[in-house]
């Protein structure tokens, strides 16, 4: 859906509205994506959603209601339904008002590409051909797929906030996978011509054959090389700490005596930057207030939160335009990670190792303790033996147990940055070097 | 609203642009969703969500497109779309996959239910959970109190090309609380009924069943008691699961593992493949003789109950693991014909934009014959834990690593004083090999799970799994805190 479409029905419910305050949210989404296994596309598809958001506010009482409806009918009847929840809400003596127009900065350039909102399934099949070959000349099986993705945001109240946005995204992945060993390569960007599935299956295959006749390592603690991937998924279960709705429930290591402390390596310098280039992201909220450039850990001690404006109102703090679509049971969140680079290769960090291990994905990982920051997870896909300074082959899987903080209390970073998209966040983060991680059983595989 | 009329014309649209078959589903969702915290209304949404998907075949591949527009001309566009996925998609792949069914069916199925949801007005709903949730705060400790309620009716409309006219009313109804609880140094919680409510198909008498009032001020307490409760040690103990915990156990290590889609690597990209072959079937000891394990999409009550699965399946019972053995699979159209079997109907989409896939759907663990209390009594030592706090398995779903809420000390049969952070850890066909006792029937539960994600784009399962508590001798516990 276009974005005068967009504003108009956003508009036209502000206008409609008796309540006291009303915001709505319009998420238009256009998603196509062709997944493939053993040289065979099984699931190719393509989505076109829009869902308007209606929140209204009388006398304190609030109701929201969703629909995917968008005609004249659907959407009377969306707000019908927000007005008759708030009518019979409880009074909230806490609200806080919806957000008050704000200055904002313009999104990147080339946060959208037309291209990519374009590409047609032959195209993602040729993709996907071209990594067939290359799972065919190696003697492997492929499994993964190529997206492209077109995100489109309206976020309109009726203090006359009123801001718009259009992200594009296309991403491949490739597992692949021999007799006894696989590798995983995953390539990410805004612009689909910045994407090859033929070069992405040539690193997953890489992999793949490196890792061939893995050997068994005893668990234990051991020195370890994490590529941006499965840092950015250790990452996705700390950088939740930092809002400050986890820190008032006590679901975080921080608590209100504990900021402005050094927690981690003073190489580890955190922000949550949505203007960074390779991840260019909404310059406003879903709340649509602006979104405030943070540094979560700056030089190791911990410095910025995220607030809303429900925690900034409770808190007395600045909203930082960190809002999720409401109602949520989440709060403010951080969604645009990135981490400040080091000044070693890749290859220096292996070399500069005696011997450790060289994680190329994580695996469910989840949280233990959250209070302690610990998780457990799994590698998969590519795991190798470090010693004395070179890759020494593949290593069977690994489970961990280990705390996110006391990981990075002693860290090396790599010098690359690389976006990197799990299932709900795309971060910018190096590869890194970690003391000791705290292996607790292994598999035969 | 029966959408014959659109029903026809997606599907003369895709055959007209060469489909060879071609199936359309219509879906309407309609829930409300009401969360207390800490004696506030933090979520009061009324959410509705309808559109449509069309799958066509083109020589042995599927391609899917789905829209919210029902004009037409969207209805056309979204056809050709299907038609032009399923094309690209034959073209570059090595080996047809798609099956199309071989005859035509004409049904209605409507969730059974004693109390309609709709008769209930959001008063009594929020009076209910506000209740509740004060409750929850029985103790000074208690930082968080939060209380849910969540009602949906699902309506699905399916067309295909043989001639099949299928639709479905489905009702979902779930509720629970969750207690925190915090000091200067640590933070425990505790949830109910089960780790996190309790969902089932039905009506309202789902939410009367969880009898949230009833237990809240016990759940506070647990909660504050943890934090004062020794760690549970580390060792290898005789270990008693709750119900839920036992459903999470299966969820995790029997039921997707059994998804013959993963088994045959169409999920190896992210939710990973599976220790299981073909060839293992009536031959896998996979558990103890006590162990049985059945899919049962009629089950009532069960999440995962449906009349038909999403590309049209009557939903039936069928063994997976047989007194310990391994004799099925969950199955779809697509892959059922490589067991020289049909389908058992667990195909299911996380709604009207997504594609069909196979889903753990109700996989129940058949109870045994002791008592609850009977499984104690021959533990000199042991823990029992409750309600899950922390899951993780490996991507062939072999090593996992699991944490409840709360855990209790056994000796001699007793149960003892409470411990925190109860873990315990295991590999699948060992775990399951060590079940030496399944309590009741009086103690089985069909425990909904409404937050499974399987698939890229990721999409989120409702499934049962059916379960007693049941008791496990010599397991790996208290590894989580290893290190």
């Amino acid at each position: 859906m276009d974005r005068i479409t967009r504003e108009e029905i956003a508009q036209r419910l502000i206008t409609l509205s008796p309540a006291d305050e009303t915001e709505v949210v319009v998420l238009s989404q256009a998603q196509a994506l062709t997944r493939f296994t053993h040289e065979n596309i099984h699931q190719n598809l393509r989505s076109d959603s829009t869902t308007v958001r209606v929140r209204v506010i009388s006398e304190r009482r609030c109701g929201v209601a969703t629909t995917t409806v968008t005609d004249d009918a659907g959407l009377q009847l969306v707000l019908a339904r927000a007005l008759e929840l708030a009518h019979l809400a409880p009074a909230d003596p806490q609200w806080p008002g919806l957000p008050k127009p704000a200055p904002l900065e313009a999104a990147a350039e080339n946060s959208f590409f037309a291209s990519t909102a374009k590409a047609t399934a032959e195209r993602r099949a040729d993709h996907v051909e071209d990594i067939f070959g290359v799972s065919e000349q190696h003697q492997l099986w492929g499994a993964g797929f190529v997206s492209t993705t077109a995100s489109e945001v309206t976020v309109a109240n009726s203090h006359g906030v009123l801001c718009s946005y259009e992200g594009s995204e296309a991403l491949a992945t490739v597992k692949q996978s021999g007799a006894d060993a696989t590798g995983y390569g995953e390539c990410t960007s805004p612009n689909i011509n910045a994407i090859s599935g033929k070069n992405t299956a040539s690193i997953a295959a890489a992999k793949a054959s490196a890792t061939a006749h893995p050997r068994a390592v005893e668990p234990g603690n051991w020195t370890v090389i994490l590529e941006p991937v499965p840092f950015a998924e250790l990452l996705s279960y700390l950088v939740g700490h930092f809002s400050a709705q986890a820190i008032d429930e006590g679901a975080s290591f921080l608590t209100w005596d504990n900021l402005n402390k050094a927690h981690v390596d003073p190489n580890i310098t955190l922000h949550d930057d949505w203007t960074h280039p390779l991840a260019p992201g909404m310059p406003f909220d879903f709340e649509g207030a602006p979104r405030q450039k943070l540094t979560l850990f700056r030089q190791g001690t911990a410095h910025d939160i995220v607030t809303d404006s429900r925690w900034a109102a409770r808190l007395k703090r600045p909203n930082t335009g960190h809002a999720l679509p409401a109602p949520n049971c989440y709060g403010p969140q951080p969604l645009s990670i990135t981490i400040d680079p080091g000044t070693a290769s890749l290859e220096e960090l292996i070399a500069s190792t005696e011997r450790g291990l060289l994680i190329s994905r994580f695996w469910y990982i989840r949280p233990v303790d959250e209070r302690q920051t610990i998780v457990t997870g799994m590698t998969r896909d590519g795991t190798f033996l470090i010693e004395n300074g070179q890759i020494k082959g593949g290593v069977h899987n690994l489970r961990f147990n280990q705390s996110i903080i006391g990981a990075l209390k002693k860290a090396t970073l790599g010098n690359t940055p690389t976006r990197t998209t799990g299932l709900d966040y795309t971060m910018v983060v190096p590869a890194v070097k970690l003391a000791d991680f705290n292996f607790t059983s292994s598999t035969s595989f | 609203m029966d959408y014959r009329d659109e029903g026809a014309l997606a599907l003369n649209a895709a055959l007209t642009h060469g489909a060879e078959y071609v199936e359309v589903r219509f879906e309407d969702e309609s829930a409300q969703r009401i969360d207390v915290r800490n004696g506030e209304i933090e979520t009061l949404a009324d959410t509705r969500s309808g559109g449509y998907g069309i799958r066509a075949l083109i020589g042995g591949a599927w391609g899917f497109a789905a829209s919210a527009d029902y004009s037409k001309a969207s209805i056309e566009r979204t056809a050709a779309q299907a038609v032009a996925l399923a094309r690209a998609a034959s073209r570059v792949s090595r080996r047809p996959l798609a099956q199309k069914p071989s005859k035509a069916i004409i049904a209605h199925y409507s969730t059974p239910y004693t109390i309609d949801p709709a008769s209930i007005g959001l008063e009594q709903r929020v009076r209910l959970l506000l209740a509740a949730e004060q409750a929850l705060h029985s103790t000074p400790q208690v930082r968080v109190g939060r209380a849910f309620i969540d009602t949906r009716t699902i309506t699905k409309n399916f067309f295909d090309s043989n001639g099949s006219q299928i639709s479905q009313r489905i009702l979902q109804t779930g509720s629970g609380l969750q207690a925190i609880a915090a000091n200067d140094h640590d933070t425990q919680e505790r949830g109910y009924p089960g780790d996190h409510g309790l969902f089932q198909t039905g009506g309202w008498e789902v939410v009367e069943a969880a009898q949230l009032s009833a237990n809240a001020a016990r759940i506070g307490e647990e909660a504050s008691a943890l934090l004062n409760a020794p760690q549970c040690p580390q060792g290898e103990f005789d270990l008693i699961l709750g119900g839920s915990q036992v459903s999470l156990q299966i969820h995790e290590s029997l039921g997707h593992a059994a998804e013959l889609d993963r088994v045959l690597g169409w999920e190896a990209s992210f939710s990973g493949t599976s220790f299981l072959s073909i060839e293992q079937l009536g031959k896998l000891q996979y558990g103890s003789p006590h162990v049985t394990v059945v899919i049962d999409n009629t089950l009532p009550g069960g999440f995962a109950t449906v009349g038909f699965d999403d590309e049209g399946t009557p939903s039936r019972q069928e063994d997976l693991v047989r007194n310990g053995v391994l004799v099925g699979f969950e199955t779809s159209r697509d892959t059922a014909h490589l067991l020289g079997r049909e389908s058992n109907a667990c195909v299911r989409t996380g709604g009207w934009q997504y594609i069909p896939m196979i889903r753990m759907c109700n996989l129940n663990l058949l109870p045994g014959q002791l008592s609850f209390d009977e499984l104690f009594a021959d533990v000199k030592y042991g823990i029992y834990m409750e309600s899950n706090r922390s899951w993780s398995i490996d991507d062939r779903r072999l090593n996992f690593q699991f944490g409840c809420q709360i855990g209790w000390e056994i000796i001699n049969g007793k149960r003892g004083r409470i411990l925190k952070n109860p873990t315990y850890a295991g590999v699948t066909p060992q775990f399951w090999n060590a079940c030496d006792a399944i309590a009741n029937q009086d103690a089985w539960v069909a425990w909904g799970t409404p937050n499974c994600g399987k698939g890229e784009p990721m999409q989120t399962g409702r499934t049962t799994q059916a379960a007693a508590p049941a008791r496990f001798r010599q397991i790996a516990i208290g590894v989580g805190y290893d290190g």
